[in-house]
């Protein structure tokens, strides 16, 4: 052989020398790591993948999706919250931060909380009741960007709140913080309070934590954990606080969570221990076979209902849904089983009410078919207007699963003889298509609500009540507006107890069987794979997610 | 060579210039409402008015995107993403040295694999040899990066524990919250993102080498040289390499220019934080400041790798050294 082709041939050894070498250091290093690593329950580091997504704030009084508030549960000290614990008794407030639950004055407009003594900031400093007023300021304060407490009229509710949104205060009058002792005055009564409270915008926040729009990445917590690093986009780090004394569980000494995986590939780093859990749940795809290869809720593979329904929306202000009959024949040609079927197994239960398991005042009925599209019952009721109808403009986002579902539905809508106008429309205008009172949609696939907190009129006022229909930004886009209905919801939040639950179950019944503005489909799953060395599995309803705090590795 | 080097970098700011321009154009007068993405879409009108004014979106274009170019030119400043807030020059200061990572790794790899193959496969044509290379690099071509990826991450990293099947881990230590770091661990996290990435290029290579190397062996003055009795390793080191090399290098500029942007499909596969892993949230988030951000900061680098490639030209061959 020539030199100069030795010399070529020797690069090319060369190359590929490396590369071995380099992997069987490497391997060598983490067999030797694998074999020496075994782990008591408590300890460890629990490794958390988020596929497709990063938390969009970590600041308690910013975040506002699922996923924050299941992370931030973890570094938090509300005033009530809900102990991890499974099932039903999960879904119960109970006093966190606070003594006991509040004391209530006789006209149902002054709570008084009793700060529980003795606890501490990750950094040493003591909760007093000023940590839980800095909340309020935090969630209210004009300083803060677009202000999460304005979501839910926070700045209504409480005396003084107004004037310090518009910037006219320097405090909320209607909020004091003397000592231990935590004082709220109300507008009006309000019976949903105390579980607000629960919400983690309301967790005792340091009184010297500044403003920020931009929201903080790291700051002292009260609660089990607190977070010690994030680099946003690449990592989240949770260490146990050193000065938490409280019976809530803090199992792993770290948590760290890795954002934006691939789905794909975060699933095959978790069967092989690279992770131990995606936040985000499984690949639709992979659920059956993990099902049926570990059983469901037995190990490793768990299925967990959500305070989620999912529902298609319909303008009730323009034709030709704002007749109601057309409305119930909707509900009667959409196909539910074949919505739920597009998510892939175990994605959730059918259902054709707005209230969900889990929330006082849920009631099972069944108006509508939940067994498939009953065509000839949707013909029947919806009559001669289908035909003289005009065409609806079916408005969607452009993802393949908005793509996928808006496809059945309009089958669906055809099938009785409604004309389709397929409109999809990109998310970053959809909200400013459907969330304008002016709007030319008459019907959108997507939409859905997640609890706030666990009372039904998160879901049968916030999303139903005309009075706060504005011009722009709606979050409920049926425009739905009915005095009769209002009053009645009205009537329903102010009872207390089990007759409040009954109201609202009356309610949730009667608004589908009187006025149909929404078609319910589903109540959403959430689904998990673990690695093998995850147990102690409590799931939360609330959060849609694992007490994550309560997990032992190893 | 200094009136070239001026004329270039005129050239270059003008490139510039068309590319900023463009890329503002498309991204901000597409109909989405920057204002609502930056303020949320629960924002108050207040609120939302407020944002419209100091994105300076309730003036008109041309001045929209003059204080774009000030921002840029004047206070090197990219803007802030909408979703964090956070300062695009910092995110793609975190990013470029991680794509850089990928890209020059992979770069060396594939120059080793594809350089010494195409000259193999140049001196012995239509030989087993060359319809094996032949064969792979038409697999290289045809296979997408994505499969690659996954295909190799499933057999290595998962069946056979050889690798990890994704993230990344920094080169330096000290990073708050890393899990992983130093250099073995950065290589070793590194493999099948490397070998990943630079298949397509290797095959892409070896072709333009082979095809390079036989072209110039055809010449005169390879023909010369063999006739005044020149050995066989001197007509190939002095002659015929260096030559063929050139459009190596016109076409290395270009790829390590572009791939610096982002080489997207492998950044997303292995979970590797770099430009193109981010662009892609970026762009499913409708985050425009850093969409925008990484395009101005692809220009750049093409605009500089093509650049240096020109200039490296005059060192390579004399007679194209501008006078």
């Amino acid at each position: 052989m020539r030199r100069k082709q030795v010399l070529s041939l020797f690069m090319l050894v060369l190359g590929v020398a490396f590369l071995v070498a380099a992997t069987t250091v490497a391997t060598a290093g983490s067999a030797t790591k694998k074999a020496g690593s075994t782990e008591a329950a408590k300890g460890g580091t629990l490794k958390l993948n988020e596929s497709n997504e990063d938390f969009d704030y970590v600041d308690p009084q910013i975040a506002y999706r699922t996923d924050d508030w299941a992370m931030l549960n973890l570094t938090s000290m509300p005033l009530v919250g809900f102990p991890e614990k499974a099932g039903v008794a999960g879904t119960q407030l109970y006093p966190i931060g606070a003594t006991a639950f509040p004391t209530v004055s006789k006209d149902g407009k002054t709570y008084t909380f009793h700060i529980r003594p003795g606890l501490k900031f990750s950094d040493g400093s003591t909760v007093t009741a000023a940590a839980y007023q800095r909340a309020f300021e935090r969630v209210l304060s004009p300083k803060m960007g677009s202000p999460v407490g304005v979501n839910i009229h926070f700045e209504t509710e409480i005396v003084g709140a107004d004037k310090f949104l518009a910037g006219k205060a320097s405090k909320i009058s209607g909020v004091s913080a003397k000592g231990q002792t935590f004082t709220v005055h109300l507008t009006k009564p309000n019976a949903t309070f105390v579980s607000q409270m629960g919400m983690q915008w309301f967790t005792a926040t340091k009184p010297s934590t500044p403003y920020s729009s931009q929201g903080l990445n790291t700051f002292p917590s009260a609660g089990p954990y607190y977070i010690s690093s994030r680099d946003p986009g690449r990592s989240t780090v949770l260490k146990r606080n050193p000065n938490y004394k409280g019976t809530r569980p803090a199992n792993p000494d770290e948590i760290v969570i890795t954002p934006n995986v691939d789905p794909d590939q975060s699933l095959l780093q978790v069967k092989s221990g690279q992770a131990d859990l995606d936040i985000a749940g499984v690949v639709p795809t992979a659920s059956a076979s993990l099902g049926a290869q570990y059983g469901v809720n037995k190990s490793r593979f768990y299925v967990g209902p959500t305070s989620c329904v999912s529902y298609m929306s319909m303008n009730t202000l323009k034709p030709p849904f704002n007749n109601v009959a057309l409305r119930k024949a909707a509900n009667w040609a959409i196909d539910r089983p074949a919505q739920v079927r597009l998510l892939g197994a175990y994605a959730g239960k059918r259902t054709d009410q707005v209230l969900v398991p889990g929330v006082p005042g849920y009631k099972p009925f069944n108006v509508y078919s939940l067994k498939g599209a009953n065509v000839a019952k949707a013909k029947e009721v919806g009559g001669a207007a289908i035909a003289s109808a005009p065409a609806i403009n079916f408005v969607h986002t452009t993802s393949q699963v908005s793509t996928n579902r808006a496809q059945v539905a309009e089958y669906n809508l055809k099938q009785i003889g409604f004309q389709i106008k397929d409109v999809p429309t990109p998310s970053t205008t959809f909200y400013q298509v459907v969330g304008s009172k002016t709007t030319s949609y008459n019907f959108t696939s997507n939409g859905g609500w997640c609890a706030d907190y666990f009372d039904p009129y998160d879901y049968l006022n916030v999303l139903f009540d005309g009075r706060t229909i504005q011009a722009n930004n709606n979050v409920f886009y049926t425009y739905f507006n009915n005095a009769k209905w209002n009053t009645q919801i009205d009537h329903a939040a102010s009872l207390s107890g089990a007759a409040r639950a009954s109201a609202y179950a009356k309610l949730d019944q009667e608004l589908m069987t009187q006025y149909a503005p929404v078609v319910p489909y589903l109540v959403l799953n959430d689904v998990f794979f673990t690695s093998s060395r995850i147990h102690n599995w409590i799931y939360s309803a609330y959060f849609g997610e694992p007490y994550y705090n309560a997990l032992t590795v190893g | 060579m200094t009136q070239f080097l001026i004329r270039r970098l005129f050239w270059a700011v003008f490139l510039f210039f068309v590319a900023t321009i463009i890329t503002y154009l498309i991204f901000w007068v597409i109909p989405t409402n920057p204002a609502q993405l930056a303020a949320g879409h629960a924002a108050s009108p207040e609120f939302l008015a407020s944002i419209k004014h100091r994105l300076h979106l309730d003036k008109p274009i041309w001045f929209q995107y003059y204080y774009f170019v000030e921002n840029l030119v004047v206070h090197g400043s990219l803007g802030q993403s909408f979703i964090n807030r956070e300062s695009v020059d910092r995110i793609i200061g975190k990013d470029a040295p991680v794509t850089a990572s990928l890209v020059f790794g992979g770069a060396v790899l594939w120059l080793s694999l594809s350089i010494p193959i195409g000259i193999l496969s140049a001196l012995r044509p239509r030989s087993i040899l060359d319809r094996i290379t032949m064969t792979g690099v038409l697999i290289g071509i045809s296979a997408h990066p994505v499969w690659i990826g996954l295909i190799l991450s499933f057999l290595l990293g998962y069946k056979l524990h050889l690798t990890p099947i994704a993230g990344y881990c920094n080169f330096f230590p000290g990073a708050p919250g890393a899990q992983c770091e130093g250099p073995v661990q950065w290589a070793y996290h590194l493999i099948l993102p490397w070998v990943t990435f630079m298949i397509l290029f290797a095959a892409l290579y070896v072709r333009l080498v082979r095809a390079s190397v036989m072209e110039t062996m055809s010449e005169d003055y390879v023909r010369t040289a063999r006739a005044k009795g020149a050995s066989q390793r001197r007509v190939m080191v002095q002659h015929v390499l260096r030559n063929s090399l050139l459009p190596v290098v016109t076409i290395l500029g270009m790829d390590l220019g572009l791939a610096l942007g982002g080489a997207i499909f492998t950044e997303t596969i292995f979970n590797l934080p770099g430009l193109g892993h981010e662009v892609i949230q970026a762009y499913g988030a409708n985050d425009l400041p850093v969409i925008t951000g990484v395009v101005v900061f692809s220009t750049v680098c093409v605009i500089v790798f093509n650049l240096i490639v020109d200039v490296t030209y005059g060192f390579l061959d004399p007679r194209i050294r501008p006078s």
